[in-house]
């Protein structure tokens, strides 16, 4: 693999970026109501996440009523979360809520 | 290399597109124009690499775009970089991409940190590296080229374009380029990388997410305590980073600071844990006094007592102070440079990746 490409006018150019090799991602299917569901909080650890996250809980519960609100917390909220934080999240929720709170 | 070679040829190019504007154009640059890549330099480049231009070296965040040895020699090329500047850059490219150091939020901050590099050893000579007068400044190819080298894949391949996967508020000049050597010769103390483990003729290049330099005058202190406490005021404010993040930190001795410090018989140990006990930040300082509450700051070690009245070191420990001695030989100057925080741990890596003496390293780089 080359990353040149000609010109019209006979010069010879490079592209410097970079093939990205990852296939795209699909959305997972979306809840039509939140009626009855269990919700993850997801809590990035920055100063004011928490706050901010339980804040749009209570917004939520105002409206509708939840099975449950579980809450979570990445290690560093500037890497990604744990793959096993994540696969728990998957199995103990319908929906998650996240933030950055900076 | 696969692009199609050319004869070289004494006749003056034909007339055609202007390629720096068209460099331009492709967005493809870091603001400054670039060095128009041919077919025969970005061969002689990626020989410089180890040939096999489709090798795969890295893959670089947030883009997550593959850097292949031809691309980075394009990148090079673009720099401006001669040949032999490759090696260094293409391990300071290895060092960034280890988990350790996370680029991929050292690239999406919204701070401004960009990663400093600092290079040991022998290859400093051989390549034309300024860690004497005005290193932090203009003036020398290698210095210059080898950081923009870096940038420009930061940017081109890690797609850390301002405002888009940049998040930074306000970045730093030292997004063009931030790359000096330590001044072994003018240094008291053995040279950075032989304290941490690999040899005086090993050749080494050190990363750290940074801020810039923040200048540290004393022109009057006949001591080590005047000196460090000069740079201990430095460092003891609210405002950067390590103050909120914790994390790890550089400071660099000008050799007039270091040559009256070394007289004293301290050592580079000593400097380090005289820097870390002396800051003065306390919790009240850092927590505006309770002015907006209470403020736990999740963000610093939980071993850190919050009470008034609490010191709060700068840094966890010494060893997170990463000290070098660098700069001209005339004037009483030294630097501290604030780190990133606890989010990206710096990194060591020898320019040919073997590992050192000792210590704990993944695949020739070396969480600090």
């Amino acid at each position: 693999m080359s990353e040149y490409q000609q010109l019209p006018s006979g010069q010879i150019v490079f592209d410097p970026r970079g093939k990205v090799d990852a296939d795209p991602l699909s959305l997972a299917p979306r809840r039509r109501s939140l009626d009855g569901a269990c919700v993850g909080v997801l809590d990035n650890s920055k100063w004011n996440a928490s706050q901010l996250l339980r804040k749009v809980i209570a917004q939520i519960e105002a409206g509708v009523s939840l099975a449950d609100v579980r809450f979570y917390k990445k290690a560093s909220f500037s890497r990604q979360a744990e793959a096993t934080l994540l696969d728990q999240i998957a199995a103990e929720v319908d929906v998650v809520v996240t933030a950055i709170g900076d | 290399m696969s692009a199609p070679r050319k004869q070289p040829s004494a006749a003056p190019p034909p007339a055609g597109v202007d390629l720096v504007e068209w460099y331009f154009e492709q967005g493809w640059t870091d603001g400054l124009p670039v060095v128009p890549p041919t077919p025969e330099r970005i061969a002689g480049m990626v020989d410089a690499l180890g040939g096999e231009p489709s090798c795969v070296e890295a893959r670089i965040p947030p883009r997550w775009a593959t850097l292949t040895r031809e691309v980075l020699a394009i990148n090079l090329v673009l720099a401006g970089c001669l040949p032999k500047y490759a090696a260094v850059v293409r391990a300071t490219v290895l060092a960034l991409v280890s988990p350790h150091f996370n680029l991929n939020g050292v690239q999406a901050t919204t701070h401004m940190a960009a990663p400093l590099l600092v290079v040991n050893g022998p290859v400093r000579g051989e390549i034309g590296l300024n860690g004497g007068a005005n290193l932090f400044g203009s003036g020398y190819r290698a210095n210059a080229t080898i950081g923009r080298a870096i940038r420009l894949v930061l940017l081109n391949v890690g797609g850390a374009w301002p405002g888009d996967l940049d998040k930074s508020t306000l970045g730093h000049p030292g997004k063009y380029t931030f790359c000096i050597a330590e001044n072994e010769e003018a240094s008291p103390w053995a040279p950075y990388h032989v304290d941490r483990g690999y040899a005086p003729d090993d050749s080494t290049v050190f990363c750290i997410a940074a801020e810039g330099p923040h200048s540290v005058t004393n022109h009057v202190a006949n001591d080590p305590e005047g000196i460090l406490d000069s740079i201990v005021s430095s460092m003891s404010t609210i405002a950067h980073n390590n103050a909120v993040s914790s994390g790890s930190c550089a400071v660099v001795l000008g050799p007039e600071h270091a040559e009256t410090i070394a007289a004293k018989q301290w050592t580079r140990q000593d400097v380090r844990r005289y820097l870390w006990s002396n800051t003065t930040n306390t919790y009240d300082d850092i927590s505006f006094n309770g002015r907006y509450g209470q403020i736990y700051n999740r963000n610093l070690p939980r071993w850190y007592r919050r009470i008034p009245g609490a010191r709060i070191p700068i840094v966890p420990s010494p060893d997170d102070i990463h000290l070098f001695v660098a700069g001209g030989d005339a004037g009483r100057f030294s630097a501290f440079l604030p780190g990133w925080g606890h989010m990206s741990a710096p990194v060591l890596r020898a320019i040919d990746g073997h590992p050192p003496r000792s210590g704990g390293c993944v695949d020739g780089t070396c969480e600090l």
